[in-house]
C-alpha cells in the first residue's frame, strides 16, 4: 500500500533538478540568443565584412533557439504542474512548434509588411544591411487613396469575384448532367475535368493565343465572316477584315473579361468535381421519398437534392472565392495587367509596384497589400466564423 | 529580422560557394544575357582576361536578365560578386545612392583607355561627379524601314517631319501601313516618345524631364505628344499593338504589310530571321521636327559595375580595365552587333547598320539611354502605362499627362 502510494507521489512530482537545469539551458540559450549579432560574429571569427557574417550569425541563432525549445520542453514535461495536467498541456506542446514556424513565416511579415506601408522605401540595404527607407506615415494611403489605377485593380478584384461565382452554377449544372449512368461515362468526366488539371499558366497562354487578333482562334473565326485575302505591295498575302476582329487583350474594356472567362475554365471543373462527389453522397431512400410524393425537376433539385449538397456548396463558394482572390497568376502571363494597367488586380499591381521590373516601391506596395489584407480580412473571419459555428454545433 | 531570415535561407544555399570565394586571386562575374550572341561574346572577352591574367582564377555566374534584375537587389548586399552587368543612367541611382556601387574614378582617371577614350559616353557613367561603371557595348536606335517598298513607291530617306508625314500619306494610299509597332510590353513606346521629344525639344529638356526637373503639363512636353498625335494620325501604327511583343510586330514589317519601325539595332539580326534581307532593310535618322535643335540620340549602354561589398576589387578593376582595351571591345562588339563605347575601336564594316549607326551615334550631340533607364524605374513603368494609353487613344492626352505628374511628385523624392 504505502510502496503504492509513493509510486503514485512520485508520478505526478516534479523532477526539480532536471527542471532546474533545464531552464539553465534555457536561460543561457536565450541570452546568447540575444547576444549573438552579425557584428559579434564578425569580430569573433575574423570575417572582413558584415555581409559574410551573417550566414553564419543566423546559423548560431536557429540552433540556439532549437537548443531553447528542446531544453524547454524537457523542463515544461518533468514538472509537477504538467504531470497534473497532461491532458490539457499535450495540444499545446505538439502545437508550440507549428505555431513558431507560422509566426515566423505568416504572422511576423504581416506585421512587417504592415509597418513597411508606412514608409518610403526602395527595398535595398545599403552596404552594412542598414536599412535606407524612411518613416512617412499615412502618405502612401493618401497616394493610394488619389491614384486611379488602385481604384481600377479594386474594382477588377470586385469584377473577378463576381463573375468567378458563375463557376458554382455551371459547376453544378455540368455535375449534375454528368451525373448518369452511360456506358463510358468516366471518360466524359474525365474530360471535363481536364481544364483543371492543366496549370493555370498554361491556361493563360492557350486564352491569349486563341485572343490574339492576328492569329488566334476568335480572329480565325472572324475571318471567316468579315476578312478576305489580297495580295500586298511586295507580292505577299494579307489579310484585309471589313470589320476588325476584336482585340480582347488589348482593350481596357474587354481585357478583365477575357481574363475572367480564361480563368473559369477550370475553376467550373473544379466546382464540378466537387459536386459530382457530393451527387454520390445523396441518399437515394430520400429521392426515392420525394419521387413518392411526386417531385421532380425543379422542385426535386430544389428541396431535395440542393440541400443535401449544401458541404459541398460551401466547399466550391470558398475555394471559388480563393481562386478569384489568386488571380495572379493568370493576370501575369496573359496580360501583365495592361493594357495600361487595366487589367490589374490588388495582388498584381502590388507584386507590379514593390518587386516588378525593378519598379521597387516596397512601401506602397505594402500599402496595397494591406490593403487587400483587410479586404481578405473580412472573409477569413466570416469563413473562420462559419466553421467555429459548425464545429459547436457538430459538438 | 527580416534581412537576417533571408541573408540565411539564401546563405543556406550558398555556405559553400562563401568559404571558396574568399581566396585572393578569385574573381567572381555576375553576367545577365543568356541570349546565344551575348553569352559568346561576354565568354570571349573572359577567356582572353584569362589568358591575360593566368593567376586569376575567374568564376561566372550568368542569368536570365529579368531574373538578375530582381537577383541584384538581394545579392549586393547579401553575397556580392566582384563584378556585376548593370545599366547606366538612372538605373544605377538606387545601388550608387545607396552606396551599394564602389566609385571608380581613380580608375577612370589612370587608365589611358577610359580618361581619353570614353569622351562621349562619360556623363552616361556617372552620378554626384563620380563614375561608378564601365560600358562595353552600346547600340543605336533610329527608323528601320522596307527599302524595297520605299524604292517601288519612289519615297526617298525622310529627313524632316513633313516629309515623314509625307512618305506615311504615300505609303497609306498604297495600302501599306506606315508603322508597325507592338506595345504589349511598354517599353517600345517610350523609344518613340524618346524621339518625338528629343526632335522636338531638345536633349536638355529631355533630360531635365526625366531627371523630374520639369513636369509633364509643361507646354514643351504638351508639344510634344501633340507631335506624337500628329503622327498616329497621319502614321497609322499598326491595329492591335497593344497585344504584340516587339518580336510579334515584325510579322507584318516581314510581309510587306508595314513599311518602318521604330527601333534599336538589336532588332536586325530578328528581321533577317523573318527572311528579310539586307538589300530589302534599311535604316535612317528620326528626322527632324524643331528645326536647326542639336541632334541627339538614344544608344542605351550595358555596363559592368564593382559591388561596394566585393571581396576582390584590385583584380576587379584589372578586369574592367581589361575590357576597356580598343580590341577587346571592338572583338566583343563585332560579335554582338553593336558599338563598341571605346572611340579607337574597330568596328564592323561589312555591316552597314554598325556602319550607320557608328556615324549616328558618334556624330550625336547627346546621348539618351532610354527612358526606362532614364527615368527611375517606378516613373518609368507608369510613363510608358501612359504612353500606350496615349497610342490606344491620343484624345487622353490631359488625363494621362496630370496623371504622370502625380506619379513624378510621389517618385523623385
Amino acid at each position: 500500500m504505502a510502496s503504492d502510494a509513493s509510486l503514485q507521489l512520485n508520478r505526478t512530482s516534479s523532477n526539480v533538478p532536471l527542471v532546474a537545469v533545464s531552464l539553465l539551458v534555457v536561460l543561457i540559450a536565450i541570452g546568447f540568443m540575444v547576444n549573438i549579432n552579425v557584428d559579434n560574429v564578425m569580430s569573433t571569427f575574423e570575417f572582413e565584412k558584415r555581409s559574410e557574417a551573417r550566414v553564419p550569425a543566423f546559423m548560431f541563432r536557429i540552433s540556439l533557439l532549437i537548443i531553447a525549445l528542446v531544453a524547454g520542453f524537457i523542463a515544461i514535461i518533468n514538472t509537477g504542474l504538467y504531470k497534473k495536467n497532461k491532458i490539457a498541456f499535450s495540444p499545446w506542446i505538439f502545437l508550440s512548434i507549428g505555431l513558431v514556424f507560422f509566426s515566423i513565416y505568416v504572422i511576423i511579415p504581416i506585421f512587417q509588411s504592415i509597418s513597411y506601408s508606412f514608409t518610403r522605401w526602395d527595398g535595398l540595404y545599403d552596404v552594412n544591411g542598414v536599412w535606407t527607407g524612411e518613416w512617412i506615415g499615412f502618405h502612401n494611403y493618401i497616394v493610394l487613396w488619389d491614384d486611379p489605377k488602385f481604384w481600377t485593380s479594386l474594382w477588377n478584384n470586385v469584377l473577378w469575384l463576381i463573375l468567378f461565382m458563375l463557376a458554382v452554377p455551371i459547376g453544378l449544372g455540368l455535375a449534375l448532367f454528368l451525373n448518369q449512368t452511360v456506358r463510358g461515362i468516366r471518360i466524359y468526366k474525365s474530360l471535363f475535368f481536364f481544364p483543371f488539371v492543366i496549370s493555370q499558366v498554361v491556361v493563360g497562354l492557350i486564352f491569349a493565343w486563341a485572343y490574339n487578333p492576328d492569329f488566334g482562334l476568335v480572329a480565325e473565326a472572324w475571318g471567316f465572316f468579315f476578312c478576305e485575302q489580297s495580295v500586298n505591295i511586295v507580292g505577299n498575302v494579307t489579310t484585309k477584315c471589313s470589320i476588325d476582329p476584336p482585340s480582347i487583350l488589348g482593350d481596357e474594356d474587354y481585357a478583365t473579361y477575357g481574363i475572367i472567362a480564361a480563368g473559369l475554365w477550370p475553376q467550373i471543373a473544379y466546382c464540378m468535381i466537387l459536386y459530382l462527389t457530393g451527387l454520390n453522397n445523396v441518399a437515394h431512400d430520400q429521392i426515392e421519398a420525394a419521387r413518392l410524393d411526386n417531385a421532380k425537376g425543379w422542385n426535386m433539385l430544389r428541396f431535395v437534392i440542393l440541400p443535401q449538397l449544401k458541404p459541398a456548396t460551401f466547399i466550391a463558394v470558398v475555394v471559388t472565392v480563393i481562386g478569384a482572390l489568386r488571380s495572379f497568376d493568370m493576370v501575369a502571363t496573359m496580360t501583365q495587367g495592361g493594357p495600361f494597367g487595366s487589367t490589374n488586380v490588388l495582388a498584381y499591381y502590388m507584386f507590379d509596384q514593390a518587386v516588378g521590373e525593378g519598379v521597387g516601391r516596397y512601401g506602397y506596395g505594402s500599402a496595397i497589400a494591406t490593403v487587400l489584407f483587410a479586404i481578405m480580412l473580412v472573409y477569413i473571419s466570416y469563413f473562420l466564423f462559419r466553421m467555429y459555428q459548425d464545429e459547436k454545433e457538430g459538438r | 529580422m527580416n534581412s537576417i531570415l533571408k541573408s540565411g535561407f539564401a546563405g543556406l544555399f550558398a555556405t559553400s560557394l562563401l568559404s571558396s570565394a574568399a581566396m585572393a586571386g578569385d574573381l567572381v562575374i555576375n553576367y545577365d544575357d543568356l541570349n546565344p550572341a551575348p553569352k559568346a561574346a561576354f565568354e570571349a572577352a573572359v577567356e582572353a582576361f584569362k589568358a591575360a591574367n593566368p593567376d586569376i582564377n575567374v568564376t561566372v555566374n550568368n542569368t536570365d536578365r529579368e531574373a538578375h534584375k530582381s537577383a541584384i537587389r538581394n545579392f549586393l548586399t547579401n553575397d556580392a560578386p566582384d563584378i556585376t552587368s548593370w545599366y547606366p543612367g538612372n538605373r544605377m541611382a538606387p545601388f550608387v545612392d545607396a552606396g551599394l556601387f564602389e566609385d571608380i574614378s581613380d580608375l577612370w582617371a589612370s587608365d589611358a583607355n577610359l580618361s581619353s577614350k570614353f569622351n562621349a559616353i562619360k556623363p552616361t557613367m556617372s552620378r554626384d561627379g563620380k563614375q561608378w561603371g564601365v560600358p562595353y557595348s552600346y547600340y543605336q536606335w533610329g527608323v528601320y524601314y522596307r527599302k524595297d517598298i520605299f524604292d517601288k513607291l519612289n519615297i526617298a530617306e525622310p529627313k524632316t517631319w513633313d516629309e515623314l508625314l509625307a512618305a506615311c500619306g504615300t505609303l497609306k494610299d498604297a495600302g501599306v501601313t506606315p508603322f508597325t509597332i507592338g506595345t504589349k510590353f511598354l517599353w517600345t513606346a517610350a523609344g518613340v516618345f524618346d524621339y518625338i521629344n528629343l526632335r522636338t525639344n531638345g536633349y536638355e529638356v529631355h533630360n531635365a524631364l526625366t531627371a523630374g526637373e520639369i513636369k509633364y503639363t509643361d507646354d514643351r512636353i504638351k508639344a510634344t505628344f501633340a507631335n506624337w498625335a500628329e503622327k498616329i494620325d497621319k502614321c497609322t501604327p499598326v491595329k492591335n499593338h497593344a497585344t504584340m511583343s516587339w518580336q510579334d510586330a515584325i510579322a507584318p514589317f516581314a510581309n510587306g504589310d508595314a513599311a518602318m519601325y521604330v527601333m534599336g539595332n538589336f532588332s536586325v539580326s530578328a528581321y533577317k530571321d523573318a527572311g528579310l534581307t539586307d538589300e530589302q532593310i534599311d535604316f535612317f535618322q528620326f528626322p527632324e521636327i524643331t528645326p536647326g535643335l542639336a541632334r541627339a540620340e538614344e544608344a542605351p549602354a550595358d555596363a559592368f559595375f564593382i559591388p561596394a561589398n566585393a571581396k576582390n576589387k584590385e583584380d576587379a578593376k584589372k578586369f574592367l580595365a581589361f575590357i576597356a582595351q580598343p580590341d577587346i571591345q571592338g572583338e566583343w562588339n563585332k560579335t554582338l552587333g553593336q558599338l563598341p563605347p571605346n572611340s579607337d575601336a574597330s568596328i564592323n564594316t561589312d555591316d552597314k547598320f554598325i556602319v550607320e549607326g557608328f556615324e549616328t551615334v558618334s556624330t550625336a550631340a547627346g546621348l539618351a539611354q532610354f527612358y526606362d533607364r532614364d527615368a527611375p524605374a517606378a516613373m518609368a513603368k507608369a510613363g510608358m502605362e501612359g504612353f500606350q494609353k496615349f497610342m490606344l487613344d491620343p484624345s487622353k492626352v490631359d488625363e494621362i499627362l496630370a496623371e504622370l505628374d502625380k506619379v513624378q511628385a510621389e517618385v523623385y523624392k
